[in-house]
């Protein structure tokens, strides 16, 4: 089969709207099955849906009673600017010191490059980079001590 | 860095379905060169007959357009080590609608007697790209961007500020497109592609810090008298406002009515992203309505572009004011629903084709069938970003991309529809396709951005 100059542009014309068609439609495949995925992992991050709780070991200088409870939702914010989650009134805490949030089936804490450090049972986080934590471990923020329970 | 080695060699996670989306644009790059090369061979006078498997033409394909492809997955290969979690389909969307640009740009140029432009246009992607992954690497984190908001409305305002004293030293009576550039050694700079950027970080960071107060406005108390309307607090309201109101009237002095259209469109979807109350909406299309009757009123060029829209095709109106547009249509029209193909058509007796009326082009050469697709990548692309929205970590990210999602829209919506004579014609640049340094640029750093914003905490969270 031979086909004229004509035939072939034709041929090439038709190609490259297909060509056009045929990525949108693998775009549309690769975003449904990045729905899938969601609707699986929607189950255990939905949106301030309570994940965990800080129970409020020792409230340093923050106006906190010490045995009381905080909701932890994903993502929380703690430090002493009025925009946190959690806002802690102490001088040791920073405007914006840490953040804990959920990814993949855990929960993460996340120093924000805060002036007196966060620990994670009394190991001092490194700057902007997530730790997993496990349920009873103890997080103290400036002086602010909590342990997260479940 | 241990862990994005192990990420990168990481079968299961590795971003195959990215790599496996940039083959389409590769293949679209290839077919468009081909097409390019035979027709120009053709009419250098030689002859393909009988053209089958065995007798193909044989054309030079190698043109520095195939670059356009080694960056693509070059940037695949990058983005897999910084952000191997990032959305896959960003990259491979925002490649083909580049590519489709860098192809027009390539068949308009030598009928518009700029041969180059082509070439022009592929740097252009090429240090997009660039900037792209730089911005992926720059926001690692974005607090720095949230941090210092009022910076980015100062260097907003003061480029726009620079571009008016610009314009006005030139002619205030009638700036032309050319004047509203900034020139920085050689190079041209359009200032309002920077200013959207600005604009879209300071509104994300000042919304996301007061979005409670604006959500519970309280009615509106005369005496011990309360009204069932709603009063937005104007205190906070503020400095959204000023940058709106100096943003707008700078543009509005400069005759991009575009521009300004863009601006009030990211005001408003982003007020109401970050309130979710619809009162904000019907005030701001209050203040438009205001706004846009004393414009009517006082502007003689923007009377000129409303009475286009319903008397383009009038005897006296379509060999002047409307040449443009009636061509653009015409140009539309003789497409058809499959096009003439590419480099067979006349798109170049559309004026300012590469710019303004890209659309046209697309649609004369790629047909009704072309034309859709590119709005279905659109569409794609917008629905990516407000998806990244999300699922963004907090308010202040999920405001930003859902910003650059509306920039994205806004702007595909106004110019579509002024090339379509459905509302008065601005000049605003489709996104990645119009020819055009700084837009290209910018298109890529908010594809950047998105990337950041899509991928989830770094550093062992994944």
């Amino acid at each position: 089969m031979s086909l004229t100059f004509e035939e072939f542009l034709l041929v090439l014309r038709v190609a490259s709207v297909a060509v056009l068609y045929l990525f949108i439609l693998q775009v549309v495949l690769v975003a449904r099955r990045d729905l899938r995925v969601a609707a699986v992992q929607s189950f255990s991050q939905a949106a301030n849906q309570v994940i965990g709780h800080l129970v409020v070991v020792d409230s340093g200088s923050a106006p906190l009673a010490p045995g009381s409870t905080l909701d932890i939702v994903s993502p929380t914010s703690i430090g002493r600017a009025p925009i946190n989650t959690i806002v802690l009134e102490s001088n040791l805490v920073s405007m914006e010191h840490a953040r804990l949030f959920f990814r993949n089936n855990s929960l993460w804490v996340e120093d924000l490059k805060s002036r007196n450090g966060t620990f994670l049972n009394d190991q001092q986080l490194p700057p902007e980079k997530p730790v997993a934590v496990r349920p009873r471990d103890i997080l103290r923020v400036g002086d602010v001590r909590f342990r997260i329970v479940p | 860095m241990q862990q994005a080695v192990k990420n990168v060699f990481d079968i299961r996670r590795y971003r195959w379905s990215e790599l496996f989306l940039l083959i389409m644009p590769s293949l679209f790059i290839l077919l468009g060169m081909l097409q390019l090369q035979l027709i120009s061979a053709h009419n250098n006078g030689k002859q393909f007959n009988q053209i089958n498997l065995h007798n193909l033409p044989a054309v030079d394909l190698y043109g520095p357009q195939l670059l356009l492809i080694v960056a693509l997955f070059a940037t695949h290969v990058a983005l897999s080590w910084l952000v191997p979690n990032a959305d896959r389909t960003l990259l491979p969307i925002a490649g083909m609608l580049a590519s489709i640009g860098v192809l027009e740009a390539t068949r308009l140029g030598p009928d518009l007697g700029i041969s180059n432009l082509g070439i022009k246009q592929l740097a252009w992607v090429l240090v997009g790209i660039g900037f792209c992954i730089a911005t992926v690497w720059a926001t690692r984190s974005t607090r720095w961007l949230r941090l210092y908001k009022y910076t980015w409305a100062l260097v907003g305002l003061v480029l726009v500020g620079i571009t008016v004293v610009h314009a006005h030293n030139i002619s205030f009576d009638s700036p032309t497109h050319d004047q509203l550039n900034l020139g920085i050694g050689g190079l041209v700079f359009q200032p309002s592609e920077l200013l959207k950027l600005c604009l879209v970080i300071f509104y994300a960071a000042y919304l996301a810090e007061n979005r409670e107060i604006l959500a519970d406005a309280a009615p509106l108390k005369i005496g011990n008298r309360t009204f069932p309307i709603r009063v937005p607090p104007l205190k906070h309201l503020g400095p959204l406002i000023i940058m709106l109101l100096v943003s707008l009237l700078m543009f509005v002095v400069l005759r991009e009515l575009g521009v300004a259209l863009l601006i009030f469109g990211i005001f408003v979807s982003m007020i109401y992203l970050a309130s979710g109350r619809m009162m904000y909406v019907w005030y701001s299309l209050g203040g438009f309505a205001v706004g846009a009757v004393i414009a009517y009123n006082l502007f003689s060029y923007v009377r000129d572009r409303v009475a286009i829209v319903s008397t383009a095709f009038d005897p006296g109106v379509a060999t002047n004011k409307g040449y443009q547009i009636v061509q653009g249509l015409i140009a539309l029209g003789s497409g058809g629903i499959l096009g003439e193909g590419l480099g067979l058509g006349h798109p170049y007796f559309v004026p300012a084709v590469q710019t303004d009326f890209v659309a046209a082009a697309v649609g004369e050469e790629f047909g009704m069938a072309g034309l859709f697709a590119v709005l279905g990548i659109f569409m794609l692309l917008i629905y990516r970003s407000f998806r990244i929205a999300i699922r963004a970590r907090d308010t202040f990210e999920q405001l930003l991309a859902g910003g650059i999602g509306s920039i994205f829209a806004i702007q595909t919506l106004v110019i579509l529809a002024g090339n379509l004579k459905l509302m008065p014609l601005t000049g605003i640049p489709l996104p990645f396709i119009t020819y055009g340094g700084s837009s290209v640029l910018i298109n890529f750093i908010m594809i950047g951005l998105l990337l950041r914003l899509s991928s989830p905490a770094e550093s062992g969270a994944e």
